[in-house]
């Protein structure tokens, strides 16, 4: 099904660029050799191609993570970008701030410090949601543009900013870089380029790690059992004796911690310090789609990420062999979603319950508690 | 102290209540749209995507026939296209309403800067005279009242508009049988459908209106407040709406008096340089604002029971 709603977006989107007077075929051979250095027409290294994929596919994993953990829950992060974001200034002020400590120390707390940020992030949405039943839809899109603002502020005249007129952090520490799985020497030669330029780096690993541990936590853990258990029926999660509302904290709590891991790995592995890039990042709503074209799978995310690594990878090309905008990969995505939500929601929602909002109000809240659910009472009508 | 007393003089100051109504409006009439669509069953997080749409054709209209009031109609149109996208996604094929209108804002911000790339090839697209954008109205008479003329009365056009449109809103949904139809349709759809309404039909309606307002708030930031379209320009003004809609309790004055508090606070960012306050803090604010509210700080904020819920006609 997945497959399908790929193929069908792919296919409109090649309407959409041959109506506009392009070729479909150029937009997709640039996709392609940017994407996986197959079909490259303007003698692009195959190799440096597949390892931009990497490199992009990096953070996706750990967001696509952050959002798939709390749908089995039956929450919806679309936070994933603000919790990123909170890691990624972590990880900058302590890798500025301790420049000094040897990487084995420096590298653990830079990347601690993104997730413990990004627990934060998503835990101010998760204590709103299980105390008052403020929808975290509604809170976690606040926080974005919270965390995008404070980047902004931090960066532009803020305590980060490197040099007055300047919109960038200074650099961390280079004790605090993870280390590129090549080394970064321009005189040994891979693939018929210097090996510096391949920047796929060791936040793979972890990222993939990050991978295992979810699958792990969810299908081999009490905790795992009770998040599923959440996301099924509440009801019937209470009547085990599971503590709703403190289930919805912990899973948001984590899923934070994984977003906030991604924005660290990408200061500490890709671009060492804090720039305007990072207001346009779209990486967490990206999750969005990884999670949910992944059906919420370890597998599933892995394969969906390397999908948009790939995609993000060959817009690049694709803008500078045949001249179509990169923005068509968004535009793709956005078909994407929008055929496995029209089309297979039915069925993902059969096998990820999350997706659904709860259907029933959890006990232990007072009857008279603000609730952003269906058992809600009904607005008041004005006077 | 002179910082605070500068701001208290600024707030007596018609200048800045003008510029704070301006303001207020680009995000009353997204706001609107989203109250009705929600006050229908559909949740509506796509107004963003919907003005950001409204705004770029706005200006490719605006450049083609140089003609400001064609390209709002077609600013409009673009708006409600993107919302029968939504529409149809989520109401026939009972998609997951949140995850459409994250869709619908990817796709406008994509499609635009593709499109912008399309047309005009470079990234730059042009800019629209000064004779062709929506045009400032002084109400005779009216504007020459002591500062309330200035506020009120000599403004953009489309500031006049927003604001009959809010109260034909109002009206609308709480004083006339179709809204009285709406309102049922987003608190049970089940009784609503056996009372004899089409809850599909009601829905589609309140959907393509949401994309109908959202566009002409595109309309007036592309070629009313600004002369030009620029990737990404509407920035978060679509979300601040769907805040002003919460803040406000789905109802039109509410989202309007959430819409000035946030118009003011932009409009006191921009009307003075005394407050060493960064501006990238300030823009926080409607934000953490709305988080208090949702947090139950400042009252309970419920939503249509029904929202977000498809409607499978004979379900229970």
């Amino acid at each position: 099904m997945p497959i399908g709603s790929v193929i069908l977006a792919f296919i409109i989107g090649a309407l959409i660029v041959a109506v506009t007077g392009a070729n479909p075929f150029d937009a997709y051979s640039g996709l392609l050799c940017g994407g996986f250095g197959i079909a490259c027409s303007q003698g692009e290294n195959p190799a440096l191609q597949l390892s931009n994929t990497v490199v992009f596919m990096i953070p996706l994993l750990t967001t696509g993570v952050a959002v798939a953990l709390p749908f089995r829950a039956g929450l919806f992060n679309i936070g994933a970008e603000g919790q990123l974001l909170a890691g990624s200034v972590a990880c900058t002020a302590i890798g500025i701030k301790f420049a000094g400590l040897p990487a084995p120390v420096l590298i653990p707390m830079v990347l601690i410090g993104g997730m413990l940020a990004g627990a934060l992030w998503a835990g101010v949405a998760g204590v709103l949601k299980a105390t008052v039943g403020a929808h975290e839809v509604v809170t976690t899109i606040m926080l974005n543009y919270v965390a995008q603002w404070l980047v902004r502020y931090l960066i532009i005249g803020g305590p980060l900013q490197l040099a007055p007129g300047t919109s960038r952090s200074s650099p961390i520490g280079v004790n605090a870089q993870l280390p590129t799985l090549l080394p970064a020497d321009n005189s040994l030669i891979i693939f018929g380029l210097p090996a510096s330029v391949f920047r796929v780096h060791w936040g793979l690993a972890i990222a993939l790690a990050a991978v295992g541990a979810f699958a792990f936590l969810l299908w081999r853990t009490s905790l795992g059992y009770e998040i599923r258990a959440v996301g099924q029926s509440q009801k019937a999660a209470r009547y085990a004796g599971v503590s709703v509302r403190r289930t919805i904290i912990v899973t948001m709590l984590i899923a934070g911690a994984f977003s906030g891991l991604a924005g660290a790995i990408q200061i500490s592995g890709v671009d060492h310090s804090l720039t305007d890039k990072y207001f346009s990042d779209t990486t967490g709503f990206d999750a969005i789609a990884v999670a949910l074209l992944g059906l919420g799978s370890a597998v599933g995310i892995i394969l969906a990420a390397v999908l948009f690594g790939a995609l993000h990878s060959g817009g690049a090309i694709m803008q500078s062999d045949s001249g179509i905008s990169s923005n068509l990969v968004l535009v793709l995505q956005a078909l994407i979603l929008f055929s496995i939500a029209a089309n297979f929601v039915g069925q993902i929602a059969r096998l990820i319950p999350g997706i659904r909002r709860p259907q029933a109000l959890p006990p232990e809240l007072p009857p008279a508690a603000p609730l952003m659910t269906e058992a809600a009472a009904p607005p008041p009508e004005p006077a | 102290m002179t910082a605070l007393g500068d701001i208290l003089h600024l707030l007596f100051t018609a200048n800045l209540w003008q510029a704070a109504l301006a303001a207020a409006v680009l995000l009353l009439l997204p706001a609107l749209g989203g109250v009705i669509s929600e006050r229908s069953g559909v949740v509506n997080i796509a107004m963003e995507g919907m003005m950001l749409t409204g705004a770029f054709f706005a200006v490719v209209a605006n450049l083609a026939w140089h003609n400001v009031w064609l390209a709002t109609g077609v600013a409009m149109l673009s708006g409600a296209l993107m919302a029968s996208i939504h529409a149809i996604v989520s109401i026939r094929f009972r998609a997951d309403q949140i995850v459409s209108g994250i869709a619908i804002n990817i796709f406008a911000a994509g499609l635009t800067v593709f499109l912008v790339n399309r047309i005009y090839g470079v990234q730059d697209i042009g800019h629209v005279g000064q004779s062709e954008l929506l045009p400032n109205i002084n109400v005779p008479g009216l504007d020459q009242i002591p500062f309330f003329g200035k506020v009120l009365f000599q403004q953009n056009v489309i500031v006049y508009v927003a604001l009959i449109l809010l109260v034909l809103m109002h009206l609308l949904l709480f004083r006339t049988r179709l809204g009285l139809r709406i309102r049922s349709v987003g608190e049970h759809p089940q009784a609503a459908d056996t009372a004899g309404i089409n809850v599909y039909a009601i829905r589609y309606g309140a959907v393509i209106t949401s994309g109908l307002l959202s566009g002409l708030a595109g309309a007036f930031l592309a070629i009313g407040v600004s002369n030009t379209f620029v990737p990404n320009m509407t920035d978060g003004r679509g979300y601040i709406a769907l805040a002003a809609m919460i803040f406000g309790k789905w109802t039109p004055f509410g989202a309007f008096v959430a819409c000035l508090i946030f118009g003011l606070g932009q409009a006191i960012y921009d009307n003075n340089s005394i407050i060493h306050v960064s501006p990238y803090l300030l823009s926080m604010l409607p934000y953490l604002l709305t988080l208090v509210v949702l947090a139950g700080l400042v009252g309970r904020s419920t939503p249509p029971a029904a929202d977000g819920l498809p409607y499978v006609a004979g379900s229970e």
